[in-house]
C-alpha cells in the first residue's frame, strides 16, 4: 500500500482512469470485508436472539426463520431473568460514574491550571495507578472486604471501580481544561468574583462537553467491568457482565437466550459509544498523550 | 493573617486535589502494600489452620513450578503476538480506508462496535457463536470450504490462536482508529512533493508517512501493550484459561491459584510479579518514547 493520498498515476496519457476506477471498487470491497468482520459476529449474535432454539443448531445456519421475541421475553420474564442485573449494573455504573466525577473534576482543574503544588509528581502518580493490572489489586480488595463485611454489597464494588475510573477521568478533564481560553478565569478573578464562584460559573460552562464526554467513557467502562464483579459481587450485587454466564453451563448451552441477554446487556454501551463515536480516539488515548508528553 | 495570592491559589488547588489523591491512595496504592504483605504470607483457605508468615517461601516457590513458567512464556507470546497483529493490521487499514472516497464513516461506526463490548461479552460471542464446533460461524465457513469441522477452543494449540484471534478481533480497530484519526491530520503537501520526486509507494510509505505517524503507531504500542498484559475477561470467558493450562496466561493463573485453588498468599505472589512486569515495561517504554 502507498501513502494515505489518493492517487492519479497518469504516465500514459491517462487511460488508466478506468484502471483506478476498477482500484477503488477492489479498495472499497477489501475495506467492506474487513468491516463485515467487525460487525458480523453482532449482526450473528442479533440475528440469533431471534431464532429458536432449536433453528440456531440447524445446520448449514439458516438465515430465513421465523422470528420470535420470546428468548427477550424469557430473559426480562422469564425465571432466569437478567432484568435485576440490569437495575444491578445501572446502580454501580451510574453511582461509580457519579463519585468518579467528584473527584475528578475539581482534580483535574487543579491540575490543568493552578499551582498545585508537587504538580509534576501528582500528575505522574495518576498516570501510573492507571496502568496498574486489576488482577494485581482483586486479591487485596477481597480480603479487606470479606474482613469488613462489605463483599456483595454496593458501597464496596462502587468505590472500588475509582481505581480504574478515577485516574482515566482525571486525565480526560484535564486535557478539557486546558483547552479553555486562560483570559476567561483571569477576567473572571478580577471581577472580584472568588475563586469558587469562577471555577463554578466561568470554568465548568466552558467545559460541559468535556464532563459529558467523561461520563459517558467511565460509564461505559463501569458497565463492561468483569473481574472485581465477579470477584466482590454476589447473589445481591450481580452485574450483567456476570449474569451472562447464567446462560451457560457444562450440561447445555442456552444460545439463543445468550445472545438476547447479551443484546440487551450491550445496548446500552453501543448507543453510548455511537454519541460519543467523535470523541472516541481522545477518549482511548487520553493517558499516554498526556502522560508521556509532559513528565 | 493575610496570605498572598499564590499562597491562597495553593491551597485552593491542594483543596481540589487532595480528595481525589486520597481516593487514589486508598483504592490503589494502600491495596498495593496490602497485597505485598499478603505474598508473604500462607493463606489457603482449603487449609485455613496452615495459615501464616511465610517470608519468601512464595517466591522460592515459583522459581521450581512449571506452571508460572509456563504462564509467563504464554503472557510474552499473547502480549507481543496480540500487539504486532493489531498494529500492522491497524495500521494497514487505515492506510486502505484513507484511499476510499467514500464509506470512512461507516467504517468508524463498524470499528466502534467491538471496542464498546465487554470483553467477557465478546469472549462469550466467540466461545459460542463464533468458534464452537458444528454451529459456530467459523466452523460453517472452514466446513464450507472444505477444511474440515475444528475444536477451537478445546485444542491445546488451536485455543492459544483463537484467544490471541479474540484479543486481536476486539482491538484492532482500536489501532486503526487511532492511526486513521493520525494520517487524516497529515497535510497533503507533502505527499505531492514526494510524488514529484518520483518516489514509489514503498519508499514514500517508509520515508514520509511511516515518521509522521510515528508518534501515534507509538502511543498505540504503548497501550496496547499494557492493556494485553492486563487482559483477563474474554479469555476467562472464551477458555477459562484451558484447555488444561494452555490459555493460562499469568492473570489466569493468578486468579486461578488465588480464587479456583483459594491459595492466596500464592496467588498474591504471582500477582506481584505481574505488577513488576507491568512496572518495568511500561517505564522502559516511555523512556524509549521520551528519547526519541
Amino acid at each position: 500500500m502507498g501513502s494515505g493520498a489518493p492517487t492519479f498515476e497518469c504516465s500514459a496519457g491517462c487511460v488508466v482512469m478506468t484502471a483506478n476506477r476498477v482500484r477503488t471498487l477492489a479498495l472499497i470491497v477489501v475495506a467492506g470485508a474487513l468491516l463485515a468482520v467487525w460487525a458480523f459476529p453482532v449482526l450473528w449474535a442479533l440475528l440469533t436472539s431471534f431464532k429458536t432454539e432449536r433453528d440456531v443448531l440447524a445446520y448449514p445456519p439458516s438465515l430465513i426463520f421465523e422470528p420470535t421475541l420470546s428468548n427477550y421475553r424469557d430473559v426480562l420474564f422469564g425465571s432466569a431473568s437478567i432484568l435485576p442485573n440490569l437495575v444491578s449494573s445501572t446502580i454501580v455504573a451510574g453511582a461509580s460514574t457519579l463519585l468518579t466525577l467528584l473527584f475528578a473534576v475539581p482534580a483535574a482543574y487543579a491540575l490543568a491550571r493552578l499551582a498545585l503544588p508537587g504538580k509534576r509528581a501528582s500528575g505522574f502518580y495518576v498516570l501510573a495507578t492507571q496502568m496498574l493490572p486489576p488482577v494485581g489489586l482483586i486479591i487485596p480488595y477481597y480480603l479487606v472486604l470479606q474482613k469488613i463485611g462489605a463483599l456483595d454489597t454496593y458501597a464496596g464494588l462502587v468505590v472500588i471501580y475509582l481505581t480504574f475510573s478515577l485516574p482515566f477521568a482525571i486525565w480526560l478533564m484535564v486535557s478539557y481544561f486546558e483547552d479553555v481560553p486562560r483570559e476567561m478565569e483571569e477576567a473572571a478573578l478580577l471581577d472580584r468574583a472568588g475563586r469558587w464562584r469562577a471555577l463554578w460559573f466561568v470554568i465548568l460552562p466552558q467545559v460541559r462537553g468535556g464532563i459529558a464526554v467523561t461520563t459517558i467513557f467511565v460509564f461505559l467502562n463501569a458497565w463492561n467491568e468483569f473481574l472485581f464483579a465477579v470477584v466482590l459481587g454476589g447473589n445481591r450485587v450481580r452485574p450483567v457482565t456476570v449474569a451472562m454466564f447464567n446462560f451457560i453451563s457444562v450440561e447445555q448451552t442456552l444460545w439463543a437466550k445468550l445472545a438476547a441477554g447479551a443484546m440487551l446487556a450491550m445496548a446500552p454501551v453501543i448507543l453510548l459509544g455511537l454519541i460519543a463515536q467523535r470523541h472516541i480516539v481522545k477518549g482511548l488515548t487520553v493517558g499516554a498523550v498526556k502522560g508521556g508528553g509532559r513528565t | 493573617m493575610t496570605s498572598t495570592l499564590e499562597e491562597r491559589e495553593r491551597r485552593f488547588a491542594l483543596l481540589l486535589f487532595l480528595p481525589a489523591l486520597i481516593a487514589l491512595v486508598v483504592t490503589t496504592t494502600a491495596p498495593l502494600v496490602y497485597l505485598a504483605w499478603t505474598s508473604a504470607m500462607r493463606i489457603d483457605l482449603s487449609m485455613p489452620w496452615l495459615s501464616g508468615f511465610a517470608g519468601l517461601d512464595n517466591y522460592a516457590h515459583m522459581g521450581a513450578d512449571p506452571r508460572f513458567w509456563h504462564s509467563l512464556w504464554l503472557t510474552l507470546i499473547y502480549t507481543a503476538s496480540t500487539v504486532v497483529l493489531q498494529v500492522v493490521l491497524g495500521l494497514a487499514l487505515a492506510l486502505l480506508v484513507l484511499r476510499i472516497p467514500r464509506g470512512q464513516a461507516a467504517m468508524r461506526i463498524a470499528a466502534i462496535l467491538p471496542i464498546v463490548l465487554a470483553p467477557v461479552v465478546v469472549g462469550l460471542f466467540w466461545r459460542t457463536l463464533v468458534l464452537s464446533p458444528d454451529v459456530g460461524l467459523v466452523d460453517v465457513v472452514t466446513r464450507a470450504l472444505g477444511l474440515g469441522s475444528h475444536n477451537w477452543l478445546g485444542d491445546p494449540q488451536l485455543a492459544l490462536i483463537s484467544v490471541i484471534a479474540i484479543h486481536t478481533w476486539q482491538w484492532t480497530p482500536f489501532a486503526f482508529l487511532v492511526i486513521l484519526a493520525s494520517l487524516s491530520a497529515l497535510p497533503p503537501d507533502v505527499f505531492e512533493a514526494a510524488r514529484v520526486d518520483r518516489a514509489n509507494a514503498w519508499q514514500r510509505f517508509r520515508h514520509i508517512t511511516l515518521p509522521l505517524i510515528r508518534p501515534a503507531v507509538v502511543i498505540v504500542v504503548i497501550m496496547r501493550t499494557m492493556i494485553a498484559l492486563s487482559a483477563f475477561a474474554a479469555i476467562f470467558a472464551a477458555t477459562g484459561g484451558g484447555p488444561g493450562t494452555s490459555t493460562e496466561i499469568l492473570n489466569l493463573y493468578a486468579y486461578r491459584t488465588s480464587f479456583s485453588e483459594l491459595n492466596l498468599g500464592y496467588g498474591a505472589a504471582l500477582a506481584m510479579v505481574l505488577l513488576a512486569i507491568t512496572l518495568v515495561v511500561s517505564f522502559v517504554m516511555f523512556r524509549v518514547r521520551r528519547a526519541r
